[in-house]
């Protein structure tokens, strides 16, 4: 067997898929280094799922490159390369959980042992049950075993806790880390802001169809939320803040003037310039919800 | 694949309730028809031909056109994660089809040789059972087809016709030979009226033709919908 011992865990270049009218996809690119957590990050209908479906070979793209450790999706899935937490996908009813887990496992090469698997997703205690009296959390996690038994060295989870509890989610990814500390890339898509900032080393921002931002969490925080400046500016009306050099948007409240700067240096000098009594001067950077609502205002605004 | 297979097989085994009701469904079939039909001056054998063929029919289509709920709830979406190829699962099924239907038509056959006392030659017998059991090929493959097309919610109703016309368009029930002409040249174009004809020990050259024909074609069909169904994504 060929091993691509130098190829990135994933590479994706140039990918678009169109339903319809909708362009779902629009051009991504995206390489995922070995060992990396990264989230996929983005609004519902931002082309996480769609991206994700042609990472591992659930659809086809229209145009583009995908390789997983320098081979096809399809390819990465036959060889246990990838382990896959799809949005949907379901258990059987009538089968229990281990049945479900040694199942998989017997289709895969070289799979992890089927009890290593289910106390990995932290299941083994529900390993004699039928999936009919699971509840929604539990099914999730038994289909994380599921991605897990194969023993892949990559692992992409789509929208992982979506129909969990605030303690499952924890649990979840606790588990998720421990499996990644053992050297394992992932690559995990989610609309929870929190998340992303505290379960990944590096952030790709989506929206419409594109990667809009890249990178470690506190650059893409930077890179898409810029700087804000708040001052009390006696006088001061906000139409008139909004049209300062480098403000992108001023709000003013009670008496206080907050400006949202795509280069907050130059914002702060003509500030002071024109109102010389601005006084209790703060510049400090948007939280990555204040700039994920932002970027999503944003792009409806231009739709 | 095999490894599916055994799941597959381990799975529709331990569904105690869908295995009785298949192999008591023709039975009391048979023990309610063989009456009647002596009335008609027509044997036992002959009706156990004729139920042996329905049992074997009716739970080929069950197994087959079930797919349709696991896909609904997307079962088969998830094995594509798998190694597993799309025809190792196809095939899967048919096979598990083919097991289930073998003990409906060896009921019927079991309960001819020892409450009709049907005697049949060494011969007569694997014709019977294992005859009509191998003819239930297409019909495998038809329910896969079903299971395709159907949704969970309307399964039952697409699969209840399917059963139904195939019984009594092809004579399952009512003898062919009391049909009116028109009838009767429907009935010779379904693959149940040949099945049967298997189960009576007739035509056999003809019959196996037409239901090999049969499987071919609706295998192609199944194969050719599995490859639009996995285009489209």
């Amino acid at each position: 067997m060929d091993i691509h011992d130098g190829a990135p865990a994933l590479s994706v270049a140039g990918l678009r898929k169109t339903y319809g009218e909708t362009r779902a996809v629009d051009g991504v690119d995206l390489v995922v280094g070995r060992g990396e957590v990264v989230a996929l990050l983005g609004p519902n209908g931002a082309g996480k799922s769609t991206t994700i479906d042609m990472v591992v070979g659930l659809s086809r793209p229209d145009a583009g490159e995908i390789a997983v450790s320098g081979v096809s999706p399809r390819e990465a899935v036959r060889r246990g390369l990838v382990g896959v937490l799809p949005q949907e996908g379901a258990l059987l009813d009538d089968v229990t959980v281990r049945e479900t887990v040694a199942l998989i496992a017997s289709l895969h090469r070289t799979p992890l042992p089927v009890e290593e698997a289910l106390s990995r997703a932290g299941v083994a205690d529900l390993a004699d049950r039928r999936a009919a009296r699971l509840s929604g959390g539990q099914k999730q996690r038994v289909r994380f075993a599921m991605a897990l038994v194969p023993g892949p060295g990559l692992l992409v989870l789509d929208e992982p806790t979506a129909a969990m509890d605030v303690a499952a989610r924890r649990d979840f990814w606790r588990s998720m880390h421990a499996f990644a500390e053992t050297g394992r890339t992932v690559l995990f898509s989610t609309h929870y802001l929190e998340e992303a900032e505290a379960y990944a080393d590096r952030v790709v921002l989506m929206h419409a169809g594109r990667v809009v931002a890249d990178g470690p969490v506190s650059a893409v925080m930077a890179e898409v939320s810029g700087r804000t400046v708040t001052a009390t500016v006696p006088g001061a009306r906000a139409v008139d803040l909004g049209v300062l050099p480098g403000v992108t948007a001023a709000h003013v409240r009670d008496g206080r003037a907050e400006l949202h700067c795509a280069d907050s240096d130059l914002a702060l000098r003509e500030l002071l310039a024109r109102y010389p009594d601005a006084r209790d001067v703060e510049v400090g950077a948007l939280g990555l919800e204040d700039a994920f609502l932002r970027l999503t205002e944003t792009v409806e605004v231009v739709r | 694949m095999t490894g599916y297979l055994a799941f597959e097989i381990r799975r529709t085994l331990r569904d105690a309730r869908f295995l009785l009701f298949a192999v008591a469904l023709p039975v009391g079939l048979y023990l309610l028809m063989a009456d009647r039909f002596d009335d008609m001056g027509l044997p036992a054998s002959y009706v156990m031909g004729s139920v042996a063929a329905f049992g074997a029919v009716k739970t080929a289509l069950d197994v087959g056109a079930r797919t349709a709920v696991e896909r609904g709830a997307g079962w088969q979406r998830q094995l594509r994660l798998t190694p597993l190829s799309g025809v190792g699962y196809l095939l899967a099924k048919a096979s598990v089809a083919m097991v289930v239907a073998l003990p409906p038509v060896a009921g019927v056959a079991l309960v001819a040789a020892l409450v009709s006392g049907v005697r049949l030659s060494a011969g007569g017998w694997a014709l019977a059972v294992l005859g009509v059991w191998a003819g239930t090929v297409p019909f495998a493959l038809l329910g896969l087809l079903i299971g395709q097309f159907a949704t969970a919610q309307n399964l039952q109703a697409y699969q209840g016709a399917v059963v139904l016309l195939l019984s009594f368009l092809g004579g399952l029930f009512i003898p062919v030979s009391t049909f009116p002409q028109t009838l009767a040249t429907v009935a010779k174009a379904l693959p149940s009226y040949w099945l049967a004809q298997i189960g009576h020990a007739t035509a056999l050259g003809q019959a196996a033709l037409v239901l090999t024909v049969y499987a071919l074609v609706l295998g192609a069909a199944v194969a050719a919908r599995y490859r639009l169904d996995t285009a489209r994504d």
